[in-house]
Order: structure tokens, then C-alpha cells, then sequence
């Protein structure tokens, strides 16, 4: 079953389509994978489909409801979380609590919850607490915990955001260029990390400049070029696809501004 | 700065977590600041009403820091909630015998209320433009207590206002107003503490660090910016209400839009966003205001400087030097 | 009901304010296109304006005309000072938004000072540019000075429109108003372009000040109310071209001075404030469109 479902997906900037009639399914448990040149639309697509940017035309369907014109913070309640291309770390939090506020939806409670300190919210506290710390020994973060999150380096960033997306026990992940800036290792090891929470149930949905990692360790890719999907399939097929080479081939690669 | 040296991991350990949240500069920093409530005490004088003012603002500011430092939102309007709750408990209270205790609660109310549907539309306004909506909120209820003489008594101000208390026990003595005042202060305090770390304060300091990061976690932004507001006008309101008992007066110039730029300023010299900022500020800037006091125009000049010496080199606030020499010893 | 001549009167003295908004609002737009900070100390440029042509007119002798000229350029260095000393140091180290406003209202509260000093806490004024008057067009008096705001007006937004256009400076204005980093990326000095729109855009508030002292006067105070008039003006126009911030001062100094004639000099401030509110609200791009950025 397809848990993410676009239909015709489609933005106008002006004149401009960034996103031309994009169909796409995401299968339930799946690894897919969205490439292309830049400037190809994937930001775009993602950003619709979280919710951040209103479509000009289409559908959006996550897990059997339309949620096309649902706003963000709702989406991310019905599962969906994603991260950013540009690491949007919370500065002037340590690590840990980055990480608890990513336990956001999965906890209750507002502001008389805090004042009065009632028996379960303690107890929600401490299960926060646990669970951030769980997390970062996951991503390989929990001697870091008490630091200030802008004090990490990149690479660590990177695996913060995912650690505090995580925290949010999503359906869907979507990660936006997750590898952009780490090095081979770095790449590397969150390539394990992705692959680890997939094998998790987690379905991931990930925009990939990177083709290599990409074809290593998705199940499906879908490519846009010029905001259209001009292929999907296995990596193989992809590997394969006329259209794909040309699209890579063709295109001189910019560098990210 | 870009280049952190994270070679020596620290052991995690949550425990350790409530003593991790000061660090000791804040705390002699606070430690000063109770002393200089003693010292108030001891000496009486004027000093007691420059420590009074001090827990005022302080009160206030710990409010602002909701909304300032944990939201990271401009307002420059807070004066408003406060001049809703000088004149709402002085006309509870004056013109309808209310007690004083309930009258500073029944203002909050009101102050609270107010708050939710002006920061409604409002809020969604950003940077300078939520700045300068703000900023004449506070302007037009400045002149709003001017020209609504009926109410207000306009320019002449509001005399008559009895002291705080609850049933026959007042207190009507100078240390003894300090006194309440500090301790109310502490119960803000304390009370702020608990909101901040829940929850709902780390849902507030997600928006300050990056608003689209906190939407992508589920954050309701625009809810929690609101609620915030409303937390500072409750606490802008206890803070005018609490202006009024103690000095039996107040004029529309107490609530003026100088109010918003002095707490402003508290806030900065503080350390804004920082847990005990708000309080060291409140009594930093009230202490060194009567400092150069009497030397005239010398003084809003060294005010000025001050300031702008401050916002180059020490962005933080004074809370935030103690971070800044302890990084400075490591770098070494 | 206010007569119709009270209401036409009230018009032009209107429109005459009007345009003294429009210039502050063009010298907000400036500033807030080249840099993203918005000036809160802007009103001090109009009251150092009116001040120092007064000084130097009285002090020296010197014809208005050249005393204008004079004080426009001495205002014009203040703003290069405020922007060097005050707004860089901050600018440059990305300081949040809220740092830099209350740095600006730090300088408007340290000239204010600084003026009580050295030229004293006085109203003062000077005749206006031009004497006789005021031109009667049956019981509608214009004073003659609103034809020089009028005419200095008209030249201004030409003249700056010309400059936004052609000049190679005023493009690369633009291209900072457009993307900081591109134009950076283009080898434009964009630290010296900020220097440069402070002394545009403090030497449109001088001029600003040296016209309305004669119909009103000058004091050391007189900085926030039009500071913060301007600010309206620039949000009505929508922080776009010199027209757009014209219009919108124009149209806030109608509704201020009719609004003075329905409820009384006393709401003057509450009806502006609140119209202020009200755009920013429902128009946050400005009633009159304009290329606004959001903020």
C-alpha cells in the first residue's frame, strides 16, 4: 500500500513550473529515493509535501487521506517529519533538549501541565529524557549530549536533526539532501544510520544530490529534471535509463549555492 | 566559534541537568542581586525605593523573556498589559472597594484577554514589522490613558490606590513592601522555571532557534508564539498592578513607552533568552540609573553609550560573560 | 459636520505634512532595501535638520538657501557616523534584529542628548523660504511654503528615481536590495553601499526638517513623532520606489489632519497608529504595492 501519495502534483513560481504534474507513490516500509540535477524541483516537491509550501495544483495523500491543503504541524501529527537541507539545528538548546523537542507530538501537555507538574507529566519528563538519550546512542551523539547544539561540528549537525526527526516516531521520514557537506566517512556511516531506521519500519523518503549513495541503498528512485519526473524505478533500471544519463550528462553541474 | 573542540566528551549525565541550567556566574550574579535587596533593607532610604522599582521591572522582564528570549519575538508594546494592570487594579480597587490581591488577579484577566485578541492578528506579523506594531500598541494605550480622562484622570494621575494586602493585613511600610515584592519576584521566577522546562518552554526556545524546524516537528508555531504572548502580558500586568500598591500612584508616564525601552534594555544588559537575565538586568540598570542620576543630560548620554557598548560586547548580556571567560580559558 | 471649507483647509495642510512624511518614509525605504535594518533613529535626521539650518542661519548669517544646503550635508555625515560606529560593528556580526533596533533608539536618545547640550532644549524656528502669504484661493489659505515642499518634493523623487535607474551607484543600491549575496558575489561594496544609502537616506531627512521648520518648529524632541509617522508612511507606500513612499506619506497626512477635524487634535496619534495597525495587517505589502520584500 502506498503510504505517500502525489497525483498531478504541480508549482507555479510566476510563469515558472518548479514542479510540472509530479506523480509519485511511496510504498509503506519502502527506501525511495528522489534525485536530480539541481534546480530540478526535489526542495520543491518536498516542501509541498510536508506541508511548507501550498501547491498550485494536484493532490497529496499520506497514509489514505487527502491532506493537500492540511498545514504542516498537522501533517507532522499524522506521522510525516522531515529534515532541511540547511540544518535547522535549535541554537542556544543543548543537544539533548534538540532532541526532546523533537518528542513534541509524541508527548501532551501545555502550560498548566507545567505549572502544576501533575503525576504522568513528571513521569512523560523522564520517559523525554530517556528517549532523547536513547537516540542520540543511536546516531552515535551521547557524549555530546549536554552541548550546545551549534557548538557540534556539520557532520554531527546532521545527525542531530535526524536524532530529534526520529523523536517524533514517524511513519515517513523525509530527508532533504542528508549527505550534503559530510565527507566519505560521514557519508558512510549515515548511510548505515538511514538504511538502520528503514530496516526499523520507518518508511524514508529522501532527496539525494549524492547518485551513488543513492543507488546503493534505495529500494526506489524517482528523477526530476526541469520539475518533471522523467523516470523511476529499481536503481538498476535507473542506472540504465537513456533519459537519466542524458539528464546528468547534460546538465553542467552547479555548484550549491 | 566555528570551530568548536569537542575532543574531551563530557559523560552524559542527566542528573546533573538542574545544575547544568546556571552556571556559577549567574549564580553570584544572582547571589548580588539578593544581597542588594539586603543591603536595601538594611540602609532604608532611597535605595528602598530604587530596589522596589528593581523587582518591578524585574517581574516584568522575567514576563518579556517568555516572549523575547525563549520566542525569540520582538515586542516593543508590553507597556500596554502593564498600563492594564495599574489602571485595572487602581479603578477595582478605588472605584469598586476591591480587595487588592483579587484586583491585581481580576487585571490580569483582563490584561490576559486583551492579549489574546490583539497578539491574534498581530503575531503574524515578523521582524520589523511585528516590532512596530507592537511599538504603537504601546503608543496608542499610552495615549489612550492620556485622552481618557474620565477613567484615568489623564496627565494628573491616579492617587488613592491602597497598598497591597489581603483582608485586614496590609503592608504599608517601605521594607516591608521590598519584602513582599522580592518574594513575589522569587514565586515569578520559580514559576517561570517550571514553564520553561516542559514541554511547552522547549517548544518556545525550538521557535526562537528556527521557526521551520520546530513546524517540521509539530510545533503548533503561531499557537505557541500567542500563548507566549499572553504569559508576558500576565506577568507585564502583575507587574503594573504591582507598581500601583506600591506606590500608591501611577500616571499614564509610568506606562509610557520609555517603560518598553528601560525593560528593553533590562533585558538586554541581562542577558536576554537566559534564565536569570531578566532579574540581573532589572536590578543592574535600576542600580546604575540612580548611580548617575543628578549628573543631568550626562546621564541619558552614559545611559545611550552604555547600552550600545553593551549590544557590541556583550550581545548576551551580563548572564552570558561567565560563558564568554570560560570559553576564553579554554581556548587558552 | 465639519465644513466643507474647514475639511479642504485641513486638506492641504494635509497634503503639506503629507509630503514631509513621504521624504522621512523615502529615507526608511533607503536604508531597509540596502540593508534590512530598519532605522528607528530616522526622526533625528529630520530634527537635526531643522537645527542646524536654524543654527547656522542665525549663527553665520547665511542665506536660507545655502544654510539648507550646508545643514543637509553636516546630516548627511551624522548618518555616515551612526551607520559606521553604530550599525556596522552590529551588521557585520549578524546581530539579531531586535539588538539593532534597540541600537538605533540608543543613538536617537544620545543625539537627542547631545543637542541639549550643545544647542539647548529651545523650540526654535526660522521664516519660511519665501515671504508673504499665505495664497488665498477664496477662505483657503496655502502657505507658501507648501509650494517649496511641493516643488523640493517633486525634484527629490525625480531626482532620486534618476538615480535608482541610471546611476551605475544606484543600480548596485538595487542589486543590494535584491540579494545581498549576489551582489556581494558581484564585487559590489556592499558595506560602503550601506554607507552610502545612511547619508541618502539622512540627507533626505534633513531636508525633510528644513522645510517643515518654518510652518511648525524644531526641537530636540521632535524626532520620534516623525520618526514614527515616517515608519507609517513607508509601511503604507510598501517600502518601494521613492513614488510609493511619497504617496503613502501623503495619504497618511490627509487622514491625520481630517481625522484631527471629526475627533480632535488628541486622537491625532491614535488614528494614525491604528491605521498603521490596520496595514500591517491586511496589507502587509502596503496599500500601494510597491517591489516590498517580507521582512
Amino acid at each position: 500500500m502506498a503510504l505517500l501519495k502525489a497525483k498531478g502534483l504541480t508549482k507555479r513560481f510566476g510563469g515558472l513550473a518548479a514542479n510540472n504534474e509530479i506523480d509519485l507513490e511511496v510504498p509503506e516500509g519502502s527506501l525511495f529515493a528522489v534525485i536530480g540535477p539541481n534546480g530540478a524541483g526535489k526542495t520543491t516537491f518536498f516542501n509541498m509535501v510536508s506541508g511548507f509550501l501550498s501547491s498550485s495544483a494536484g493532490s497529496i495523500e499520506l497514509d489514505g487521506r487527502d491532506v493537500t491543503h492540511v498545514p504542516q504541524h498537522e501533517i507532522a501529527g499524522m506521522g510525516l517529519v522531515r529534515t532541511f537541507q540547511l540544518v535547522q539545528l535549535f541554537n542556544g538548546m543543548s543537544v539533548a533538549e534538540n532532541v526532546e523537542v523533537g518528542c513534541h507530538l509524541a508527548t501532551k501537555g501545555g502550560v498548566a501541565a507545567s505549572l502544576f507538574r501533575p503525576k504522568w507529566f513528571r513521569k512523560q519528563e523522564v520517559e523525554v529524557r530517556e528517549r532523547a538519550m536513547e537516540l542520540l546512542d543511536f546516531v552515535g551523539l551521547s557524549a555530546q549530549a549536554d552541548i550546545e547544539a551549534e557548538l557540534l561540528p556539520y557532520g554531527q549537525q546532521r545527525l542531530l536533526e535526524l536524532a530529534r526527526a526520529l523523536a517524533a516516531k514517524p511513519k515517513l521520514l523525509l530527508l532533504d539532501e542528508p549527505a550534503a557537506g559530510l565527507n566519505t566517512q560521514e557519508t558512510e556511516s549515515l548511510a548505515h544510520i538511514i538504511q538502520k531506521i528503514n530496516a526499523q519500519g520507518t518508511t524514508v523518503l529522501l532527496i539525494e544530490h549524492d547518485v551513488a549513495l543513492v543507488t546503493r541503498i534505495a529500494h526506489r528512485i524517482a528523477v526530476l529534471d526541469f520539475g518533471k519526473k522523467i523516470a523511476e524505478g529499481t536503481p538498476e533500471e535507473i542506472k540504465a535509463h537513456p533519459e537519466v544519463i542524458a539528464a546528468y550528462l547534460g546538465v553542467e553541474e552547479i555548484p550549491d549555492a | 566559534m566555528t570551530s568548536p573542540n569537542i575532543t574531551s566528551p563530557k559523560p552524559a549525565a542527566p542528573a546533573a541537568k538542574f545544575a547544568s541550567r546556571f552556571d556559577r556566574f549567574q549564580v553570584v550574579l544572582l547571589g548580588l542581586s539578593a544581597l542588594a535587596v539586603c543591603f536595601a533593607l538594611i540602609y532604608g532610604g532611597y535605595l528602598l525605593t530604587v530596589m522596589q522599582m528593581a523587582m518591578i521591572y524585574a517581574i516584568f522582564c522575567v514576563g518579556l523573556n517568555f516572549f523575547m528570549g525563549y520566542t525569540g519575538q520582538a515586542s516593543f508594546g508590553q507597556n500596554s498589559f502593564a498600563c492594564i494592570g495599574g489602571y485595572g487594579s487602581a479603578i477595582l480597587c478605588v472605584q469598586y472597594g476591591w480587595e487588592p490581591a483579587l484586583a491585581l488577579i481580576g487585571a490580569m484577566v483582563v490584561a490576559g484577554f486583551f492579549a489574546l485578541i490583539i497578539g491574534y492578528p498581530t503575531l503574524r506579523l515578523r521582524g520589523h514589522y511585528l516590532a512596530m506594531a507592537t511599538f504603537s500598541l504601546g503608543l496608542i494605550t499610552y495615549d489612550i490613558s492620556i485622552q481618557w480622562t474620565s477613567v484615568t484622570q489623564g496627565y494628573m494621575g491616579y492617587a488613592g490606590i491602597p497598598s497591597l494586602g489581603i483582608g485586614n493585613w496590609t503592608v504599608e511600610s517601605e521594607r516591608g513592601k521590598l519584602v513582599v515584592l522580592a518574594v513575589l519576584l522569587a514565586f515569578a521566577f520559580w514559576l517561570s522555571l517550571r514553564m520553561r522546562d516542559s514541554r511547552f518552554g522547549r517548544g518556545l526556545r525550538a521557535i526562537s532557534g528556527s521557526e521551520n524546524g520546530a513546524a517540521a516537528l509539530g510545533v503548533r508555531v503561531p499557537r505557541f508564539k500567542l500563548i507566549a504572548f499572553v504569559v508576558a502580558a500576565l506577568y507585564a500586568s502583575a507587574a503594573g498592578s504591582l507598581y500601583a500598591y506600591t506606590f500608591n500612584f501611577i500616571s499614564p508616564e509610568a506606562f509610557g513607552p520609555a517603560m518598553s525601552i528601560l525593560t528593553f534594555t533590562m533585558l538586554f544588559v541581562g542577558g536576554v533568552g537566559t534564565i536569570v537575565g531578566p532579574i540581573i538586568g532589572a536590578v543592574v540598570t535600576s542600580l546604575l540609573q540612580e548611580v548617575v542620576r543628578g549628573s543631568g543630560h550626562y546621564q541619558d548620554i552614559a545611559y545611550a553609550v552604555g547600552l550600545l557598548a553593551t549590544l557590541i560586547y556583550a550581545p548576551k548580556g551580563l548572564s552570558a560573560l561567565g560563558g564568554l571567560f570560560r570559553r576564553k580559558k579554554e581556548e587558552a | 459636520m465639519p465644513s466643507i471649507v474647514e475639511l479642504t483647509q485641513s486638506l492641504v495642510t494635509g497634503v503639506g505634512i503629507g509630503l514631509i512624511y513621504g521624504l522621512i518614509a523615502i529615507g526608511f525605504s533607503v536604508i531597509y532595501n540596502a540593508s534590512g535594518i530598519v532605522n528607528f533613529a530616522q526622526g533625528v535626521f529630520v530634527m537635526l535638520g531643522g537645527m542646524f539650518a536654524h543654527s547656522i542661519l542665525t549663527r553665520y548669517g547665511l542665506p536660507i538657501w545655502l544654510s539648507a544646503i550646508i545643514a543637509t550635508i553636516l546630516v548627511a555625515a551624522v548618518g555616515v557616523l551612526v551607520q559606521i560606529f553604530v550599525i556596522n560593528p552590529r551588521w557585520r556580526r549578524n546581530a539579531p534584529l531586535f539588538a539593532i533596533i534597540l541600537a538605533t533608539l540608543a543613538v536617537q536618545l544620545l543625539i537627542e542628548q547631545i543637542v541639549i547640550l550643545t544647542l539647548g532644549d529651545q523650540p526654535r524656528t526660522y521664516p519660511e523660504f519665501t515671504s508673504g502669504g499665505p495664497l488665498k484661493l477664496g477662505p483657503i489659505a496655502i502657505p507658501y511654503q507648501l509650494f517649496w515642499v511641493l516643488g523640493v518634493g517633486a525634484i527629490l523623487v525625480f531626482a532620486l528615481t534618476q538615480f535608482f535607474n541610471r546611476t551605475p551607484m544606484g543600480r548596485a543600491l538595487r542589486a543590494c536590495a535584491q540579494n545581498r549575496e549576489a551582489a556581494a558575489l558581484l564585487g559590489i561594496p556592499v558595506e560602503r553601499m550601506l554607507i552610502v544609502a545612511f547619508a541618502l537616506s539622512a540627507g533626505l531627512g534633513a531636508i525633510a526638517g528644513i522645510l517643515i521648520t518654518p510652518t511648525q518648529y524644531t526641537a530636540y524632541l521632535i524626532g520620534t513623532p516623525f520618526g514614527i509617522n515616517g515608519f507609517i508612511a513607508a509601511i503604507i507606500g510598501g517600502f518601494g520606489s521613492p513614488v510609493a513612499g511619497l504617496v503613502g506619506g501623503i495619504f497618511l497626512g490627509i487622514t491625520q489632519s481630517e481625522a484631527i477635524v471629526f475627533f480632535g487634535a488628541g486622537f491625532r496619534n491614535i488614528i494614525s497608529l491604528s491605521l498603521l495597525l490596520i496595514v500591517l495587517m491586511f496589507f502587509p505589502k502596503g496599500l500601494f504595492g510597491g517591489f516590498a520584500k517580507k521582512a
